[in-house]
């Protein structure tokens, strides 16, 4: 069974039809790409599956479960992890706290128990702490930890927001466009997380404008236009078909 | 050394009535009145910093909580003469119930149109409060609340009838206010709370449900206020529609704003400066206002970084900006 | 009927402001009451106590207030328009408490009448009776409701106004004065609140501390009318100000206006675009 299908998906803004019918399978372990020319209808594809957007038709299934009703926060602790693609951080909680708040939803969250601190939580919270700081460490943001996120640069932020993201060790991983606007060695780098997390099992759905971040780890591509889906296959497959070529410089 | 200058700190404030009756013994009751005023208002102050500093809710209704809960107290107490304890414990329930009620849809708003939303909720209030006489006694007044008596049912009570005596029990009510409000605003749950004040969208990405959390800070605010409100009217032994206008929403932004949105410690001072301060140059209520109000004024059209950084929001990370 | 009538365009003035700045300035001014207020006494000034023919203190207090909302743009609303809505809201409110407050230290909180020789006179119609001034409320308000929507129709400025409504950044862009337009739509609000005051001040009580109540109910009728959409904030307005008077004679005087406020919150809630539909735009 797929960990993530996507049926029949149909988004609407005001009679323009951003998502149109679009049909999506992610296999556990697998690294698939979502391509396809601005305003394709990635971005909004990405929000009706984490449930910041009620999709008009269609359904969405997360372990054959159905996703399409279901709130933001619910999503997320059903292990799915998503960044954004304008850099969200909290900007005046440090660092680590960032980090910290990603993983707290998902255990103890009776409110009482924090209220009482108990033994449990602070237990927890040590966990979380020193798993936070080899996340920290693991982006590079190791001297970063008691910093006000939004102290950060652009780069430090957009890292600190992908490790946030890691933070619940999430099942399913959706990332948009993690390379964007940034310089080429951090680009490099977010490369190799990627690609890291891919070989440890991870299941991630890409959205990238970066063709060559693409095309380098992708295992599958599927391409969106105006909304519909134009093309799926491997990379190779991808770079030599037809409707994508017509789509990105066809007009 | 902080830890000593913290403890000699504490001592001094338990302290104060005799320190007060040895450095100014003609206008003991005075400053004393004007220092059981100061810890009513920082015990307010906190409860409303927990929904506007920590949540980013600029709520507006803070006063009809306030009132609910005064209210509920001083009737309970003078008709159905429950006791002291009882009826304070009724006034915070009443408070909270009543916010988690409005509150729901409430938050459905976002913005400016739920600041709009909860002004409108204090204006019905203070209309509720002066109209509904066989209730409130209306612009009567309810008169004649007793001073309180501590004690359970069966066991020793303990009357507090004198200032000093007020003066602990209010001080006592802060440090209850205080511990909880340090107790809400870190750790894990301090930590959803800034999450949802700083950025809405990514709260949601980190499991945090936005809408109870808000939902969360606003009742706790307003059942803290309700209490604060039961005090304040076995102090005054009146209450009157009055005390619940758009004038304690000003008072409460100053106290928040000036003294530091969303620290403990700016709260505190803030409500010293503005409560103790106009008290002590005997300032009338419509001057304070207006001082009050140009003050916000000032800092709002003038620092800044000061408000704007502090208290922006999701909105504009939400834009992209 | 009659007096839901003339609530309605007093009402409507204010409301229209409020529309009118919402739609340009993109803020929600908490002051704009006292705009009505500082009017409604700027009027008394000039009619009871320098005893000026009524017509010349009308216009007189719209000319005070003209340059009053200048000012007030060139103060405080230059300085907060960049900022956030909380920044805006906060200084908003505080000019309405320093100005309520310095008219109470000013005036003094003994309410004012200024009866006018219209205010008396009773016109009687076939056993239909109203006073010469509620006539006179009612066709000035339609004059200014033309006058107004030829204003933002017709003119130069008028139509930079429904431009800067729909869409700022562009307006910047393309050489539109935003400070101007926004200076006028300032003066503009002031005008109308001030006009409204001095209309019905020969009617109503005059006290500092009757702007909050009234910028809540303008609020609401901005609100019903669609979110800074002018003719939806008057029409609304008179919506409001019959349901008050008849709240007020079949319901209950004491809590007509909690009934108001009730109303705005529940529209907020249930329709948020307003109940005369969505669009942009003033």
């Amino acid at each position: 069974m797929a960990l993530l299908e996507v049926r029949g998906l149909v988004k609407r803004f005001l009679g323009v039809t951003a998502v149109d019918q679009v049909d999506l399978a992610v296999e556990p372990g697998e690294l698939v790409s979502l391509i396809g020319p601005n305003g394709s209808g990635k971005t909004t594809l990405f929000n009706c599956v984490t449930g910041y957007l009620a999709a008009d038709h269609g359904r969405v299934l997360f372990r054959g479960r159905d996703l399409t009703h279901v709130a933001p926060h619910r999503v997320a602790r059903l292990g799915v992890a998503r960044t954004f693609q304008q850099v969200s951080v909290f900007p005046r909680l440090s660092a680590l706290e960032n980090l910290l708040v990603f993983l707290q939803q998902h255990q103890e969250e009776h409110t009482l128990a924090r209220l009482i601190r108990t033994p449990r939580l602070r237990r927890l919270e040590v966990e979380a702490v020193e798993r936070a700081r080899r996340l920290l460490d693991l982006v590079g943001l190791t001297d970063k930890a008691d910093a006000a996120a939004g102290s950060l640069s652009y780069g430090q932020r957009k890292l600190l927001a992908f490790a946030a993201a890691l933070m619940p060790d999430p099942d399913l991983l959706l990332l948009d466009e993690p390379a964007a606007a940034v310089n080429p060695t951090m680009i490099n780098q977010m490369k190799s997380h990627i690609l890291a997390l891919h070989r440890q099992g991870k299941t991630v759905l890409l959205v990238e404008h970066n063709m060559e971040v693409v095309m380098d780890i992708s295992q599958r591509v599927v391409v969106l236009d105006h909304g519909q889906k134009i093309a799926e296959g491997s990379p190779d497959a991808i770079r030599r078909d037809a409707r994508v070529i017509e789509a990105y410089f066809g007009r | 050394m902080r830890r000593a200058s913290a403890l000699a700190f504490i001592v001094m404030v338990v302290a104060a009535p005799w320190l007060v009756a040895a450095a100014v013994p003609r206008q003991q009751r005075y400053v004393l009145h004007v220092l059981i005023f100061t810890v009513l208002f920082a015990a307010l102050a906190l409860s409303y910093d927990l929904v506007v500093g920590h949540v980013g809710s600029l709520s507006l209704a803070h006063p009809a909580f306030f009132g609910v809960g005064a209210y509920a107290a001083a009737i309970l107490a003078t008709r159905a003469r429950w006791p002291f304890l009882a009826d304070l414990l009724a006034a915070v329930l009443a408070a909270a119930v009543v916010a988690a009620l409005v509150g729901v849809p409430l938050f459905r708003l976002t913005e400016h149109a739920f600041a709009v939303g909860t002004l409108g909720l204090a204006l019905v209030a203070s209309i509720v409060a002066n109209n509904w006489v066989e209730v409130t006694r209306g612009p009567l007044c309810i008169t004649g609340i007793p001073k309180p008596v501590l004690g359970l049912p069966g066991g020793p009570t303990l009357a507090v009838t004198t200032l000093p005596g007020y003066y602990w029990l209010a001080l006592a009510a802060l440090a209850a206010v205080v511990l909880l409000y340090r107790r809400l605003t870190t750790f894990r749950l301090g930590r959803a709370f800034h999450a949802v004040r700083d950025n809405e969208p990514l709260a949601g990405a980190a499991g945090i449900d936005p809408l109870k959390y808000r939902l969360l800070a606003f009742t706790i605010g307003a059942a803290l206020a309700g209490g604060v409100g039961a005090l304040y009217v076995h102090y005054l032994s009146v209450m009157c529609p009055e005390e619940m206008t758009v004038a304690l929403t000003v008072n409460l932004l100053v106290i928040v704003f000036l003294g530091g949105v969303g620290s403990l410690r700016g709260v505190l001072v803030g409500a010293v400066l503005f409560t103790a301060l106009p008290e002590v140059l005997r300032l009338a209520p419509t001057w304070r206002l207006v001082i009050y109000g140009g003050l916000l004024l000032l800092v709002v059209v003038r620092s800044p970084e000061g408000i704007e950084s502090l208290l922006r929001r999701a909105s504009g990370a939400r834009a992209g900006r | 009927m009659l007096h839901g009538l003339t609530l309605g365009s007093m009402y409507a003035m204010v409301a229209a402001g409020l529309a009118l700045m919402l739609g340009v300035a993109r803020l929600i001014n908490f002051a704009h009451g006292e705009f009505f207020m500082l009017g409604a006494y700027a009027f008394w000034l000039g009619y009871s106590e320098l005893g000026l023919p009524y017509p010349v203190a009308a216009l007189l207090a719209p000319a005070v207030m003209v340059l009053f909302g200048i000012a007030y743009q060139r103060t405080v609303i230059r300085a907060i328009l960049p900022r956030s809505w909380h920044v805006q809201l906060i200084a908003t409110l505080a000019t309405s408490i320093v100005l309520t407050n310095l008219a109470i230290i000013v005036l003094g909180t003994q309410p004012k009448e200024v009866p006018t020789a219209l205010s008396s006179r009773i016109l009687d119609v076939g056993g239909f009776r109203m006073a010469w001034q509620r006539l006179l409320v009612l066709l000035a308000a339609l004059v200014i409701f033309w006058g107004l929507h030829r204003f933002v129709a017709r003119t130069r400025t008028g139509r930079a106004m429904r431009a800067m409504s729909q869409n700022r950044e562009a307006c910047a862009v393309v050489g539109v004065d935003v400070q101007r337009v926004t200076m006028v739509t300032f003066a503009l609000s002031a005008a109308l609140a001030a006009l409204a005051a001095a209309l019905v001040s020969p009617l109503f009580n005059i006290f500092p501390d009757m702007g909050t109540v009234l910028t809540l109910k303008a609020f609401a009728a901005v609100v019903a009318g669609g979110f800074g959409y002018v003719n939806g904030a008057i029409a609304a307005s008179f919506l409001i100000g019959l349901t008050e008077a008849l709240a007020g004679s079949y319901v209950s005087y004491a809590y007509k206006d909690a009934i108001a406020f009730l109303m705005m919150i529940a529209v907020l809630l249930w329709r948020p675009q307003g109940l005369f539909g969505r669009r942009t735009g003033i």
